[in-house]
């Protein structure tokens, strides 16, 4: 019998054990590079600004996607809810994704722009102050902790080498960025002129004195799912 | 000299019983952080507002604490033993074994450091950040030179079939964590993995499934080949089958990731594999669960004196039920349903706790008085962990079912209008019995293992007395 | 089951330490275990045949079935629409007045936007639009209406929002007044619910919040708001949001500091426009849900 051979050799084996498990892999995984329909053609998407990028790493800090999910299903509820479905095209600069696979609180891929900001200090500061049933944490130390920016420029170009196409002046004015997108009425024109005239000028932790973690946090939150233009963007079948 | 302490000589049994007391310590210990976390979703103001004790930072540790840092000991401690009394062969290298240990260890402490200072990649079940995969990798390597050198100076020519499990394990985890965590660093602790979006979702599913897959599926078969037939002086029921439903687990497993991402932005296609392996990978799960319990046919009158071989027969149980019940949920009309519930987490906790935990306790019950050289401590005290533990995991798993189906269809109900009926928050509200119902259930397994903890404290403290007394 | 006796061990043995050693009966698969299995690779064939599934060199096998999600999610949304464009098509052409005597249409309003309320309302003016336990977030249950109470006023506010505009006064903040100013003019807007502690400090109050801080031009002359207005009670303004500052009512809190604290660093309240049409960014609401999430509010209480 075939498998006495097999199984009285362990680097016959571990080959082939090798050998079966590649296959799944392989057929699922390669052709997301290549098949073009994988990633929708949009209008808007653009990658995260200094400021929100601080915030979708303080997103990870804190583990919020063990809670939220950022990944709203094509069912009519769904739709109904929280709006248009999620496109692949929409977490094209996520490294990692952020999808999700728990609601245990709402589905956050289009909170942006849904509240104020002032209610975004104060749900961060204790949920249960704005939605009573919420069982979420609160985040206090978020409009405490001044904001990390020393590494900003760093992270930018760590994330150009794995794809994200962020360009050599926004790089080079990564802190001017940030600041100008947190601290209301200072020179903006840069920012917008690298980021596009979308991106929300506000001072979100509600504290004028300073840059906090919840200035950056608020800013992510805010812009999440605002990026395509859905006026344009026509279905496409995948 | 006995046939036994001879074994005792010639085996390296100091690495084997270093990773049993381990493991059961971080039993406690995932079990414990569980329960908090269970207590926190209840009730919320209990982490005190410490950034380290907030329910983002502590689900990791939980999750890893349970898998990694308990499940990865007690398939370290099983493994050594197995692989050393099925090869009749003292493990391949002291130093490598002894490295295995206490890096493994050192991983845990990093992961227990670093976890609640908030550094994670942002990766489920793979949240360690750069340098702790970096090591990760370096003691999983020597652990496969450990392993495979151990099986080369075997004496029986061919390999036992609970070897091909563990052997399978340890392949595909080191494939799955070295490419789910390929990223670019930017400082010492932080870093931007290199894949994004779709692909990274589907790499990460790909990881997480198969960790589910071979960590926890594959490494506790090679538990159950040797401990069942061993603890019921049977023979594996049927050797064609093991063949059958190896090879066919390891082919189909790993087809099944998709099944996470079902109704997401991952194409139409790719999702369907997801569903049909899913669904083809029913029978060869059951396979393990049929050449475990059918091992037992003609001893059956055991079970009612023995246990040990209870909590072998439930957990293979509780494996056939989520091996049933994973297929079902992948079904994309089904998993519509229960995506993103808390029925996904009674299904992962029917299979955790269920399978992987008592057929865990079970072999540590079965192997530690034979590390020693003595008898358990106390029969009767299994017995109750036996009980504490199955109501546990059923007191678990039905409330959770009731909360996931609940909170799927509430998200979906619509009034005879067409309106959608519940707000989200008026769905979170509905949760909360269900959730302290969970952390009941799950607080009746913690008391368990806490009895199991002290049984086998002194059935190790007896051995060493016994050991004083007969010099 | 089979009788395992008569079946022969392959022949193997491992570990005999303990006199029992490992060893492996060679059972045929059972039957219904193979067939069963034989069955889940037929119905995984069927599927591949039916809906999209093996990927290509250049895309994808679509499947005979021509079935996509987002195929499907149009149906569903179809199938959804069905039932309420009867209700859509009333709602729209129907004016307030003749919605308030419709009592199924009524229903239908109510019951849908108790849920959107629920989703996207709530998490700011609370369960039911009882307001929140943090200032800034109005009632929507009492009588008083910074933006006014109709149902068409409430269906503005929401289509297109409501910035609020009180300025910062103290010097330290970018307004024009010292500190002293700013006691004395919260010495007089306490008055005006007569809780004032110091009349001294109320009549130089008096004199800034009519002359040079012009409070007035946006609270009225008597302090009773933008929409009661001025000393005759005509209104100033209805965009404006200027509270009443002579009720109990207060926004961000009653206490004297409180009050202080708007008058010298100003007020910044918004609600988000929700109007597809309206220019914020992110999630929007369409007319239909507008109009039953008004109807909701207005009949929440304070409807006027």
């Amino acid at each position: 019998m075939k498998h006495q051979t097999i199984e009285k050799s362990v680097p016959l084996m571990a080959v082939l054990t090798l050998l079966v498990v590649l296959i799944g892999g392989i057929v699922e995984i390669v052709p997301l590079f290549y098949i073009e329909s994988t990633i929708e053609k949009v209008e808007g998407m653009r990658p995260y600004t200094p400021l929100e990028l601080r915030g979708r790493d303080l997103y990870i800090r804190e583990g919020c996607y063990n809670c939220h999910s950022q990944m709203i299903r094509p069912f009519r509820d769904e739709a109904e809810r929280y709006g248009h479905y999620s496109l692949a095209a929409e977490s094209m600069y996520d490294h990692p994704f952020q999808w999700g696979s728990k609601r245990t609180g709402p589905d956050l891929a289009r909170v942006g722009g849904k509240y104020s900001s002032l209610w975004h200090q104060a749900h961060m500061k204790n949920p249960r102050d704005m939605v009573p049933e919420s069982v979420m944490p609160s985040y206090p130390w978020l409009a405490e902790n001044e904001l990390d920016i020393s590494d900003i420029a760093k992270r930018m170009e760590a994330l150009t080498m794995v794809g994200v196409p962020y360009t050599k002046e926004q790089i080079a004015n990564a802190v001017a960025d940030l600041k100008a997108q947190a601290i209301p009425d200072s020179d903006s024109d840069g920012l917008l002129a690298r980021y596009g005239e979308k991106v929300s000028l506000e001072n979100f932790d509600g504290q004028s004195d300073r840059i906090t973690e919840l200035d950056a946090m608020v800013a992510y939150l805010q812009m999440l799912g605002t990026l395509v233009d859905f006026s344009s963007y026509q279905a496409q079948s995948r | 000299m006995s046939e036994e302490s001879k074994a005792i000589q010639t085996y390296d049994y100091g690495v084997v019983k270093l990773f049993s007391i381990a493991a059961i310590a971080y039993a406690v210990v995932g079990l414990l952080v569980g329960v908090i976390l269970a207590l926190e979703l209840t009730f919320p103001e209990l982490n005190g507002n410490i950034p380290y004790l907030s329910f983002g930072r502590l689900r990791p540790l939980h999750t890893s604490a349970v898998i990694f840092a308990f499940g990865g000991s007690v398939l370290f401690a099983t493994s050594y033993y197995v692989v050393q009394r099925t090869s009749q062969a003292r493990l391949f290298s002291d130093f490598l074994s002894k490295f295995t240990f206490w890096g493994w260890n050192l991983i845990v402490v990093s992961v227990v450091i670093t976890y609640p200072l908030g550094l994670t990649q942002g990766k489920e079940y793979a949240e360690m950040i750069w340098p702790i995969d970096v090591f990760i990798v370096l003691v999983w390597v020597a652990y496969f030179v450990n392993f495979v050198g151990t099986l080369a100076k075997r004496k029986e020519p061919h390999i036992y079939v609970a070897n091909w499990f563990f052997l399978s394990f340890i392949i595909v985890v080191a494939m799955l964590h070295i490419v789910n965590n390929l990223a670019i660093p930017v400082n010492f602790t932080d870093s931007y993995p290199i894949f994004s979006g779709v692909q990274d979702a589907m790499i990460q599913w790909w990881y997480a499934h198969n960790a589910v897959g071979f960590f926890l599926t594959s490494g506790f078969l090679g538990i159950m080949y040797y401990f069942v037939p061993k603890q019921a002086e049977r023979p594996v029921y049927s050797y064609r089958l093991s063949i059958v439903h190896f090879w066919s687990l390891c082919f189909l497993y790993i087809w099944a990731g998709p099944h996470h991402l079902h109704y997401t932005a991952l194409p139409d296609w790719a999702s369907t594999l997801g569903a049909t392996f899913s669904i083809m990978l029913l029978l060869p799960s059951w396979g393990g669960m049929i050449n475990g319990i059918m091992t037992l046919s003609g001893a059956w009158h055991k079970l009612r004196t023995d246990p040990i071989l209870r909590f072998f027969i439930i957990s293979l149980s509780f494996y056939g039920m989520s091996t049933f019940e994973g297929p079902m949920m992948s079904i994309k009309s089904v998993n519509a349903l229960s995506h993103y519930t808390d029925w996904t987490v009674g299904h992962v906790h029917s299979g955790a706790l269920g399978w992987v935990a008592m057929v865990s306790f079970a072999a540590l019950y079965h192997m530690i008085p034979r590390l020693w050289g003595t008898t358990i401590h106390s029969v009767k005290l299994i017995n109750l962990h036996f009980w504490l533990s199955t109501i546990g995991v059923v007191i678990y798993i039905v409330a959770m079912w009731i909360a996931g189906i609940m909170q799927g269809l509430m998200w979906r109900a619509y009034d005879q209008y067409g309106n959608l009926t519940y707000s989200f928050a008026e769905t979170v509200e509905a949760m909360h019995p269900y959730y302290l119902i969970r952390t009941i259930g799950g607080l009746v397994f913690l008391v368990g293992a806490l009895i199991m903890v002290y049984n086998i404290w002194m059935t190790i403290a007896n051995a060493d007395k016994r050991a004083t007394a007969s010099v | 089951m089979a009788d395992n006796k008569e079946i022969e061990t392959t022949g193997h043995k491992w570990d005999d330490e303990e006199g029992y050693p490992l060893t492996e009966y060679n059972n045929p698969l059972p039957k219904w275990w193979l067939y069963s299995y034989y069955a889940t690779i037929i119905f995984a064939v069927v599927y591949w045949v039916l809906y999209p599934a093996w990927p290509t060199p250049n895309g994808f096998t679509k499947g005979i079935l021509g079935w996509t999600q987002y195929g499907q999610l149009k149906e569903e949304m179809e199938e959804g629409q069905k039932a309420r464009k009867v209700f859509e098509e009333k709602l729209s052409s129907l004016t307030s007045q003749e919605i308030s005597q419709d009592s199924q249409l009524l229903q239908f309003a109510i019951s849908g936007g108790k849920t959107i309320f629920g989703d996207n309302c709530a998490p700011c003016h609370g369960n039911s639009g009882i307001g929140s336990k943090v200032g800034g977030f109005p009632t929507l249950v009492d009588d008083d209406w910074l933006f006014g109470g109709t149902l068409e006023n409430i269906t503005t506010t929401i289509k297109y929002g409501r910035k609020g505009q009180m300025p910062a006064h103290l010097e330290a903040n970018g307004g024009s007044f010292s500190q002293a100013q700013v006691s004395d003019l919260t010495q007089y807007a306490l008055s005006l619910s007569g809780r004032a502690s110091d009349n001294a400090a109320v009549t130089r109050g008096d004199e800034l919040y009519h002359g040079e801080a012009s409070c007035n031009s946006c609270h009225g002359d008597h302090g009773k708001g933008s929409l009661i207005g001025k000393a005759d009670g005509e209104p100033i303004d209805n965009s404006i949001g200027a509270p009443n500052l002579s009720d109990a009512i207060w926004l961000y809190g009653s206490d004297p500091a409180t009050v202080e604290a708007s008058i010298a660093k100003g007020r910044t309240g918004e609600m988000p426009s929700w109007a597809e049409d309206s220019d914020r960014a992110g999630r929007k609401l369409n007319d239909l849900a507008i109009k039953q999430v008004s109807i909701y509010v207005h009949s929440l209480g304070g409807g006027q």
